[in-house]
């Protein structure tokens, strides 16, 4: 510290700091996007896996109608028939900013495909969520910690496996945002102004209009003020910090149409504003006591605090008894209780990324961040001024949200990378500097060489140790070449993981051939393709909703459902003509105007995440609305297993996901072989028949495979009977001739 | 019978073009669903018998080749397309058709569009025939099942089984369109077999037997039915199916109803006094004209759809809003022989137009509004729920004797837009605050002043306080 | 009563808890000293109009005026319901909103404060609430269509 002393008061040296920082940051910034540019260098230029479908369609037409038509938009080509209030419904924020970008490069004369700015989009933004991170870090303690952390978070997998190039998704720009109002909060409270207040409205706005997750900003900047409230750090500063932040920031989030009135009648805003109402009280009882100088105003406050505290927080409860808020949302329920949405809510549990986080995945994603995260936490409890409590709370609340939910492992990551960022660079502090600043001189080199050898962990090149070798202590050698190590290694794992695990379009699969070379199985966009252009254009399609924006994008043909699931009744329709009988689906399909069926069927190439494995959910989201006529038990063997092969149910066996997946899958094989290597079945001899059905496609591995649906018979009779007849077979005699043999009489 | 409801305009357009130019082919004297008739018959010889009925329709612009069911070359289908428009089948001698008229062949002529008049006699009905019926849910007797009755049967031919039976036309219904109600006290005679109808709703039935009429097998030589087969109205004489894609096939039980010597012939009732020549020439006539397509077929002209309260607003746009008034028109014509008249809603029936997503919203009756020299245009407003999503204008008009009419049309029912709310100032509830954002504002703004007007003074007081 | 506004005015922006807790700081207030209360909201008075610069009587008045129109639509909500439901809010968190971004700027003004707010000079703090109060204006003219 004393060296930086030292060098603050030299001129060239600080324009020479200067520069290198920014040179770092911009470093730091490069090797940000380019890390995630792998995904393009493996395979393409594409959009990635399902929401960035529907996010990429939404910018596409916001750049092609303009902002109000976006805004207006009623979608009639999801969710067929009821359509989509896709202006109102959605977050605008992320297609806003690309449509943004694409005017402006369009005015700079440098037209950019719509398709490539979505692709890099997110790319572009961890550059400056590596700047927003600097900045925040900066606040907590200094430029050098400030820096580190803004190359943790430029490698950091649990933040790049959401922002690689294609995955443009709102939380490309979504953690950039919340990192940056976490800046703007902070630095409003430090300097207790209303103008940084303000701006931390703003982008809470803009984060608000751009994620769902604002929901976490909306309740740590109140939690933060409500902590030093009750540890008795209340001051003005955070009284104009606070309310100029939430006037502006409530009155800006409701100007989005998706949230409208949320932020006074959902309970998940009321902390917010208890916490407005909090400070109000408490500024005034400080104006009295200024007023009234009185020892036992001390005494009193706190007990007022408490009392209007229950009473509020009573008079919450009523009102959400009573129903006037909002109760919390089915999501923010299975965040306290991981059981919740099991037993209730089984369109939220079925997703994937709202599982609970298995352990391995905090080592995966942040490796050995992890580790100094505890530590950087006990450096903030050090020295707790208001910035640090900021940083404890959001620690712990992000971890417990990171525990609980695979997805919000984001939320956690920026907080891991900041006090991982401040531990480290404490380490660094005590163990590069000299014992006693004799000469600037040298107290410069130590600083440079502090400067520069972190960009050089970052760049990957390998961390130049000899000038440590400087130092006389032993110690200090071991511990910073241990540490050097750890970065290194850090680098590698980043690398690693983010090439390997987080770069797959998901659209697009890659398989290893035997001698090793990468084997792309590109089923997905053949099908969608072959959709696009070999079915009219108002065909309406219907598939599992995980499809759905997937179907929307590529093939462009209006679906049933898809991600966004809005409506569970429509999704459980959908389900229940999956997993019900021909004959009791096709009315369903023919009520819907459905003319083609798609499945996804992994049982030849081995693709586990196909639809007989997510079959189940299917099932049980249909049961949830028809308990009557879809039971899940009716799926499984008495002896309670999922089975695909001889022993499976007839229920199973007569749903039509069961027949739209191995239908003719037996002709692939010699008889009696048909194996399914997904779920290491073999099948039976005989294949399901379809009568409802015409397979229309089925694509090069069958992962991908469409059905036509058949219009009415055109003699007025049943699909099975007018299949048999079309066969040939002949009908039993029903009206047997002869004497005394029982009509059905026609009804005049 | 190409009347499918066309769902773009594109196709509309051919459409209405594909129908001048038949219409243009037709002044040139060929029928409006085509004039090839093939009338499948095995010896030459029974042309005679029935000459009069073919000459009737040769008269009528049809060309109608004779060929035998055993001929090598006949095909009812060529290069996937219709060789014929229409098939009359004559009972066969031998056992079947042969090859060329099996049922699956019968179907997919069907399902293109042909016609088919199917004429059997109790002693030959084919195995193809049965199959057939079995298909379209006809109940066909067994061999040599005759229909009589002791109470309608002609007096004068000598038969004393009383197998000439007189039938009258189906009765005039307020509520159905029926084609074959012609004049009243007609009498029909029929020597054949009678058949029964399954639930199917594509199956009409065209002459029902009378109530006394029944069917016994009648080379059991009884005086008396011992177990009649089907007996009364539930038994049928002359029925048909009209396919979803409004083919028309239609069954006659008695090969003989459409010979000369019943055309000729004069019958009498039992207990009546004169005898009185038959009408089975008209019938028969009306039976072929209905079923090749000259009789109950109705066409819609035109759709439109807008809104009503706006003078210039554009026709049958794709896109409406919730709460919109709209007005729906329907143009239909119906064919009778040679030309289109306008279509009229039999007094007991009713049009009706259904506003529909997944459920009718609305369905609502279409009324005639005006009426041209070839169609009636009927009509209906009302106002749209509130309630977006994609719904269809449906009219769907299936009744028995009439081509289907289901026209659907998807139109897009979208939300408010941002700017379409009723603004705030239009809402007298909202003025209070307005005002109290204006008197915020203004406040605001003479604060502003007020602080920079007393700045110097500020500063003063300021200064003071350091000093 | 430029006092007895003062004493009411924080109270009304929190709306739910307006009258227990203004009456029970009253009361603390009266308890905390023993003497008369009358004699002590004189002495506050004087106190006040002694050492209050203009300019923060000026806020005062302000701030006075705000609660006032709150007051006066809180009441109107209650008494003819709160339709159309953004246009009251509008209408409403403007003032609240005022009021908190004025009493910021009491706040930063303060001489008293100077220690808190060493990066806000008073001339600062003004441009902060003009900017401020412009997005608050803006946002609420939009809100209410």
């Amino acid at each position: 510290m004393s060296s930086m002393e030292a060098l603050l008061k030299d001129e060239s040296t600080r324009n020479v700091r200067r520069l290198l920082k920014v040179l770092i940051l911009i470093t730091i910034a490069g090797a940000a996007v380019s890390s995630r540019l792998f995904s393009v260098i493996r395979f393409e230029s594409i959009i990635h896996e399902f929401d960035p479908w529907f996010n990429f369609r939404a910018s596409k037409y916001l750049v092609k109608n303009g902002f109000y038509n976006f805004w207006d938009w009623f979608d009639d080509r999801t969710w067929h028939p009821l359509g989509r209030v896709t202006g109102g419904t959605l977050y605008p924020g992320l297609m806003v900013t690309s449509g943004a970008i694409y005017h402006i490069l369009r005015m700079l004369s440098m037209p950019v495909d719509i398709r490539n700015i979505c692709v890099l989009l997110a790319p572009a933004f961890s550059g400056l969520t590596a700047l927003a991170t600097y900045l925040f870090t900066k606040e907590m303690k200094d430029e050098s910690a400030g820096l580190l952390a803004a190359a943790f978070i430029g490698i950091a997998p649990g933040y790049i496996s959401r922002s690689v190039a294609g995955s443009y998704d709102n939380e490309a720009i979504a953690i950039f945002l919340l990192m940056f109002t976490f800046y703007l909060w902070i630095k409003a409270l430090k300097d207790g102004s209303a103008f940084w207040g303000a701006l931390c409205a703003l982008f809470y706005f803009y984060m608000v209009a751009a994620w769902g997750g604002y929901v976490f900003i909306t309740n740590m900047i109140p939690l933060h003020a409500f902590v030093l409230v009750l540890m008795g750090r209340y001051s003005p500063r955070l009284y104009v910090a606070y309310t100029s932040w939430f006037a502006l920031g409530t009155l800006g989030s409701m100007q989005v149409p998706f949230v409208g009135f949320l932020p006074i009648r959902s309970s998940e805003h009321m902390a917010a504003l208890g916490v407005f109402g909090l400070l109000q009280l408490v500024g005034f009882v400080e104006f009295v006591r200024y007023q009234v100088p009185s020892r036992q105003f001390k005494t009193l406050l706190k007990a007022l605090i408490f009392i209007v505290f229950a009473l509020s927080s009573a008079i919450l409860v009523l009102l959400t008894v009573s129903g006037v808020i909002a109760p919390w949302s089915g999501r923010f329920y299975s965040l306290w209780d991981t059981g919740y949405a099991k037993i209730h809510i089984p369109i939220i549990a079925s997703v994937s990324e709202h599982q609970p986080t298995a352990w391995p995945a905090f080592f995966f994603d942040l490796e050995m961040l992890i580790w100094l995260f505890p530590a950087g936490i006990y450096m903030c409890f050090s020295t707790l001024q208001d910035q640090h409590v900021f940083v404890i709370i959001y620690g712990i609340m992000a971890s417990y949200f990171a525990g609980v939910m695979v997805r919000l492992m984001l939320t956690l990551t920026p907080v891991v990378c900041v006090s991982a960022a401040i531990a480290l660079s404490n380490i660094l502090d005590v163990y590069l500097s000299i014992k006693t600043p004799t000469t600037p001189t040298v107290g410069a080199s130590s600083a440079d060489d502090r400067k520069e050898k972190k960009p050089r962990v970052n760049i990957l090149s390998a961390g130049k140790d000899s000038i440590v070798g400087i130092y006389s202590k032993a110690s200090n050698i071991a511990v910073i070449a241990a540490f050097s190590i750890y970065l290194f290694v850090f680098v590698l794992h980043c690398t690693w993981v983010t090439s390997n695990a987080y770069s797959s379009p998901s659209v697009v699969l890659a398989s290893r051939l035997p001698d090793g070379s990468q084997h792309i199985i590109d089923d997905y966009r053949e099908a969608y393709y072959w959709l696009r252009k070999n079915t009219p254009d108002d065909a309406k399609i219907m598939s599992w909703w995980d499809y759905g924006y997937q179907i929307g994008g590529m093939a462009d043909r209006t679906t049933l459902v898809d991600n966004n699931t809005w409506n569970n009744t429509h999704i459980a329709t959908v389900g229940k003509a999956m997993s019900s009988r021909e004959e009791v689906a096709y009315p369903i399909l023919r009520q819907h105007d459905v003319d083609y069926v798609l499945v996804i069927f992994g049982g030849l190439l081995g693709y586990s995440g196909d639809d007989i494995n997510k079959f189940l959910w299917m099932i049980r989201i249909a049961e949830g609305v028809w308990p009557d006529e879809v039971k899940e038990r009716d799926f499984f063997t008495p002896r309670g297993e999922y089975r695909v092969d001889d022993a499976a149910t007839d229920t199973m066996k007569n749903s039509l996901m069961y027949k739209m997946s191995y239908y003719n899958y037996q002709s692939l094989f010699p008889a009696g072989q048909a194996q399914d290597r997904v779920r290491n079945a073999k099948l039976p001899a005989v294949g399901p028949t379809l009568s409802i059905l015409d397979e229309a496609f089925t694509s090069e591995n069958w992962i991908v495979r469409i059905y036509k649906v058949k219009d009415l018979d055109n003699l007025g009779r049943d699909h099975v009977s007018a299949a048999a007849f079309g066969a040939g077979k002949k009908k039993s005699k029903k009206t047997k001739a002869g004497k005394g043999a029982q009509r059905k009489l026609r009804v005049v | 019978m190409r009347l499918q409801p066309q769902l773009d305009m594109a196709s509309r357009k051919a459409f209405l073009l594909f129908f001048v130019s038949l219409f243009v082919s037709w002044v040139s004297a060929a029928p409006l669903t085509g004039g090839r008739i093939l009338a499948v018959i095995e010896e030459r010889s029974d042309n005679a018998k029935y000459s009069q009925f073919l000459m009737d329709l040769r008269g009528r612009g049809y060309d109608v080749k004779l060929e035998s069911a055993k001929k090598d070359t006949l095909a009812l289908l060529e290069h996937g397309e219709k060789a014929w428009d229409h098939v009359i089948l004559f009972p066969p001698k031998s056992k079947g058709y042969g090859p060329a008229l099996t049922p699956q062949k019968l179907l997919d002529f069907t399902k293109l569009g042909g016609n088919i008049l199917v004429l059997t006699s109790p002693s030959s009905i084919p195995e193809q025939i049965r199959e057939l019926a079995r298909e379209l849910d006809i109940g066909l007797p067994p061999k040599d099942y005759t229909v009589v009755d002791h109470f309608n049967y002609d007096t004068v031919s000598k038969s004393e089984k009383h197998d000439v039976i007189l039938a009258t036309r189906p009765a005039v219904s307020s509520a159905v369109h029926n084609c074959f109600s012609g004049t009243q006290d007609d009498l029909i005679a029929f020597r054949g077999a009678g058949h029964t109808l399954g639930n199917g709703p594509l199956l009409v039935p065209i002459l029902t037997a009378p109530r006394t009429a029944y069917a016994y097998d009648s080379k059991e030589d009884f005086a008396y039915a011992q177990d009649p087969w089907a007996a009364g109205t539930q038994m049928q004489l002359v029925s048909a199916m009209q396919a979803r894609n409004n083919a028309r096939i239609t069954l006659v039980g008695s090969v003989d109803m459409f010979s000369n010597e019943f055309f000729n012939m004069k019958v009498q009732r039992p207990g009546s006094t004169e005898s009185r020549k038959t009408a089975n020439k008209e019938f028969c006539k009306d039976i072929a004209a209905w079923t090749f397509g000259e009789k109950g077929i109705v066409k819609v002209n035109a759709i439109r759809h807008y809104l009503s309260n706006e003078p210039n607003a554009p026709v049958n746009p794709n896109m409406y809003r919730i709460k919109n008034d709209v007005t729906f028109e329907i143009e239909l014509s119906e064919y009778n022989i040679d030309r289109w008249a306008p279509f009229k809603v039999s007094s007991g029936d009713s049009l009706q137009l259904e506003f529909t997503m997944l459920d009718p919203y609305y369905r609502v009756p279409l009324l005639p509004a005006s009426t041209s020299s070839n169609y009636t245009t009927y009509t209906t407003s009302f106002k749209i729920p509130d309630q977006h999503g994609v719904f269809a204008f449906r009219v769907n008009y299936k009744r028995p004797y009439l081509t289907y009419i289901d026209e659907k049309y998807s139109v897009t029912v979208r939300h408010f837009a941002h700017d379409e709310y009723t603004r705030s100032w239009d809402i007298s509830g909202a003025w209070v605050w307005i005002a109290g954002i204006a008197v915020t504002i203004t406040g605001w703004i003479g604060f502003c002043a007020l602080w920079l007007w007393s700045a110097p003074v500020a500063a003063k007081a300021g200064l003071k306080k350091t000093e | 009563m430029p006092s007895k506004k003062n004493l009411s005015t924080p109270s009304t922006s929190t709306s739910t808890t307006t009258t227990t807790s203004s009456s029970a700081s009253a009361t603390a207030a009266a308890t905390a000293t023993p003497t008369n209360p009358f004699t002590i909201l004189g002495g506050i008075f004087k106190n006040y109009s002694r050492s209050t610069p203009q300019r923060t009587k000026l806020i005062d008045a302000f701030l006075g005026f705000l609660v006032i129109t709150g007051v006066l639509q809180f009441a109107y909500c209650v008494v003819a319901g709160n339709y159309p439901f953004n246009a009251f809010l509008a209408g409403f968190s403007a003032t609240v909103g005022q009021f908190v971004l004025t009493a910021s700027l009491r706040i930063q003004s303060n001489p008293a404060n100077k220690s808190e707010f060493a990066s806000v000079s008073p001339e600062r703090a003004f441009a902060d609430f003009v900017f401020c109060s412009i997005i608050l204006h803006l946002f609420c003219t939009n809100f209410i269509n």
